[in-house]
């Protein structure tokens, strides 16, 4: 097209303001599909940063650090106090305890401000005792909970042993993390943000690959029917007839149920079910290119049949196809997320938006509706910007609307 | 006298209509209907001399145009022979080459270029790929043969809607010319032009035949185009050659009664009162033509004769043929 036609084009399209804000909405669900691992805050395909406590969190809630146990033994050796961990576990805190005076000595918890749930102290020398513990019925065991300041103190009416060992054993609370979920978590405590952008980039990755596929398949077989005519038209075109009859859903189903799930396997299906489009579509029009005298100038130039076809006929025909293209983006987006919503389409691991309306279903009825309506009202929002979009080319392209 | 550059022998076409797969899948079983046969070429003989200028002159529809795409290599046909320099065209089209000494050029000039492609591609395309131009200096040989036809050099980069009428016009005979024709069959080349433009595009056509001897064919529903530019006239009636002269004879003795009444229809410009005698009728639909004479129920002079028997092209003169059962001599 030329640079005159195609400014002329931009502006007609302009005229529509819905057109506009569709492909703004379409240039900006390509670039969440594109830039998706820099924008989103966590790998939701990460699975070792799942906790089950951020299970079914609403939007707005923190990650919660879970609480830890951290035992220690704590050797007192000529009134010099030494600790050493008793299990081999890496934990992000740290006990410890320094000397306050003969007969006195504090227990604490490393960093500062961890809250402790309790702080167990074992093996206390005779004739001392925990200040505001519990003892245990039987063993020698004393328990403080909820120690104010995360700190016990040792404390005896007469002087401490020169040398004794102590086990301390803290037990921290959950802690509130900066990490803030924006749009909640899904029942594996998933963020919904981050699933949400790799579902729109699986999405738009399955509905352009898929589409894509299918447009070069049909209308290679559309113009194959197109150029031979007779038998191989014939049969080309009650294939298509044939798979337009059955319901695209159906036959997804089908050869998902017959393949197994994945990417490829539902880009697959959906080819399979899509070329018959554009076949169609690239066949009648370029009929009625072969009609035109610069067809037949191109045969009295001798060209090749090849050359005629894909060099003369088929960039004629390419505005329709792309109308088509436009269209069936949306329409593939929305078959796949049907296939995964019912569980034949992409796995679990990796969610595309289907899936995850899917997995929210089972929680939309306690209330957990964020699982289920974010992702909804982004696929609705994208399917319908690129339906949007597709009308307006076709519109354009559509000589009746002309004025 | 010339050479002969091509020669047809008996060319008929015959298009079958409302053919499908599915109704002969019928046919074979319920047994044969016979289908609908559009004759649209009915055994036309024709030569052309190297360096001459046939016109072939009739009503629309009365198969110019087919006849036109036989004689060019892209339509098959349905019986006859077709010679160029005395071969076979089965065995010249298959050298692609060589079968490039045929050219045509259209009469829509819009529909005939292709609207996604540059001129400078549209003119250097064949030429490039059948190896008569290497792609290195296509550029200077498309603007050579732009320049012949008339065009400046920065069309080349220009697309077909860009250009007006005429200028499209030469943009298609400028396809043409860049594979080096022999032989060029200009189909109504002018018929959508204003007259004005008709006229340069005449001329031009014109030129490059005195340039480069080029044999052509001519085909047009306008007399007064034909007279000018052709050296022999052929006038064809429902697929039929009705009468072949040179061209001054024919103007001047026409014979065949459907000859005389389109040369009475013509405008001339002379002061004295003429009386207008429109051919009675509409042209007869090709699907059902009449029998016998295809003229004959617009004929002033048909007889009982002329509906039952066929008449064949006879020679009145020297050169001069028609086919006509009533008028036996100039």
């Amino acid at each position: 097209m030329s640079r005159v036609s195609l400014n002329d084009f931009a502006r007609r399209f302009a005229e529509s303001r819905t057109a506009v804000i569709s492909l703004m909405i379409s240039l900006v669900f390509v670039a969440c599909a594109l830039f998706a691992p820099l924008m989103s805050p966590t790998n939701p395909y990460d699975l070792t940063q799942l906790q089950l406590t951020d299970a079914l969190k609403p939007a707005g809630s923190k990650r919660m650090l879970p609480g830890e146990e951290v035992r220690a033994n704590i050797r007192i050796e000529a009134g010099t106090a030494s600790v050493e961990p008793a299990l081999a576990a890496q934990t992000r805190q740290s006990i410890t305890a320094e000397s306050c005076g003969a007969s006195c000595l504090s227990i604490g918890v490393q960093p500062e401000g961890t809250k402790l749930a309790s702080l167990q102290i074992r093996n206390l020398p005779a004739g001392a005792a925990v200040e505001g513990g519990k003892k245990h019925i039987v063993q020698p065991w004393w328990t403080v909970d909820n120690p104010e300041g995360s700190k016990v103190r040792i404390v005896s009416n007469s002087p401490l042993p020169e040398n004794f060992t102590v086990l301390a054993i803290a037990k921290s609370l959950d802690q509130e993390t900066d990490f803030v979920f924006r749009l909640g978590t899904d029942g594996f405590g998933r963020d919904m943000l981050s699933a949400i952008l790799y579902g729109i980039r699986i999405s738009v990755f399955v509905g352009l690959v898929a589409a894509g596929a299918a447009m070069v398949l049909g209308t290679s077989f559309g113009l194959l029917a197109a150029w031979r005519g007779g038998v191989t038209d014939a049969v080309i075109m009650r294939a298509v007839d044939f798979m337009l009859g059955l319901p695209a859903l159906l036959v997804g189903l089908a050869i998902l149920a017959i393949l197994g799930n994945g990417v490829s396997k539902v880009v697959l299906a959906i080819v399979i079910v899509q070329w018959s489009y554009y076949a169609r579509t690239a066949r009648s029009f370029a009929i009625s290119e072969l009609g035109k005298e610069y067809v037949e100038a191109a045969r009295c130039l001798r060209l090749s049949p090849t050359r005629i076809m894909l060099r003369h006929v088929l960039p004629n025909c390419m505005p329709q196809i792309i109308v088509l293209f436009t269209l069936n983006i949306a329409a593939a987006i929305s078959l796949e997320s049907s296939l995964s919503f019912l569980g034949v389409g992409l796995p679990l691991t990796r969610p595309s938006l289907g899936m995850l309306i899917a997995s929210g279903y089972e929680f939309i009825f306690s209330h957990k509706y964020w699982i289920s309506i974010y992702p909804g009202v982004v696929l609705l929002v994208m399917i319908v910007a690129m339906n949007l979009l597709g009308d307006r080319l076709r519109d354009l392209n559509n000589p009746r609307l002309d004025r | 006298m010339n050479e002969m550059i091509f020669e047809a022998k008996d060319l008929s076409r015959s298009f079958t209509v409302g053919r499908s797969a599915l109704r002969n899948l019928a046919n074979r079983f319920l047994g044969e209907r016979t289908p609908t046969v559009l004759r649209a070429v009915d055994n036309v003989s024709l030569t052309l001399r190297e360096g001459e200028t046939l016109g072939v002159v009739g009503e629309s529809g009365c198969g110019k145009s087919t006849l036109a795409r036989m004689i060019a290599g892209i339509l098959p046909v349905s019986s006859g022979e077709r010679h160029f320099r005395g071969e076979p065209y089965d065995s010249l089209l298959a050298r692609k080459r060589d079968a490039l000494k045929i050219q045509m050029v259209f009469q829509d000039p819009l529909s005939s270029l292709n609207p996604r492609l540059r001129v400078g591609e549209i003119v250097g395309e064949a030429a490039v790929l059948h190896g008569l131009v290497p792609r290195s200096r296509v550029k200077d040989y498309v603007v050579d043969i732009l320049a012949r036809v008339g065009l400046p050099a920065d069309s080349i980069s220009r697309y077909p809607h860009q250009f007006s009428g005429g200028q499209r016009q030469r943009v298609g005979i400028a396809r043409s010319l860049a594979v080096k024709p022999d032989m060029l069959i200009c189909d109504e080349a002018v018929a959508a032009l204003d007259v004005s433009v008709q006229a340069q595009i005449i001329n031009l056509l014109m030129d490059i035949k005195r340039e480069s001897g080029l044999a052509m064919i001519f085909i047009s529903h306008d007399l007064g185009v034909i007279r000018h530019l052709c050296d022999r006239v052929a006038v064809m009636y429902l697929g039929r050659v009705v009468e072949l002269a040179e061209t001054e004879q024919l103007f001047a003795t026409p014979t065949h009664p459907y000859t005389r009444m389109l040369l009475d229809g013509m405008p001339k410009i002379s002061l004295e009162r003429r009386k207008f005698m429109p051919i009675q009728g509409e042209i007869p639909s090709p699907l059902n033509p009449p029998s016998g004479c295809h003229f004959h129920p617009r004929c002033p002079i048909a007889t009982e004769h002329c509906r039952r028997t066929r008449p064949e092209l006879r020679e009145i003169a020297s050169g001069h043929v028609h086919a006509c059962l009533n008028v036996e001599a100039l």
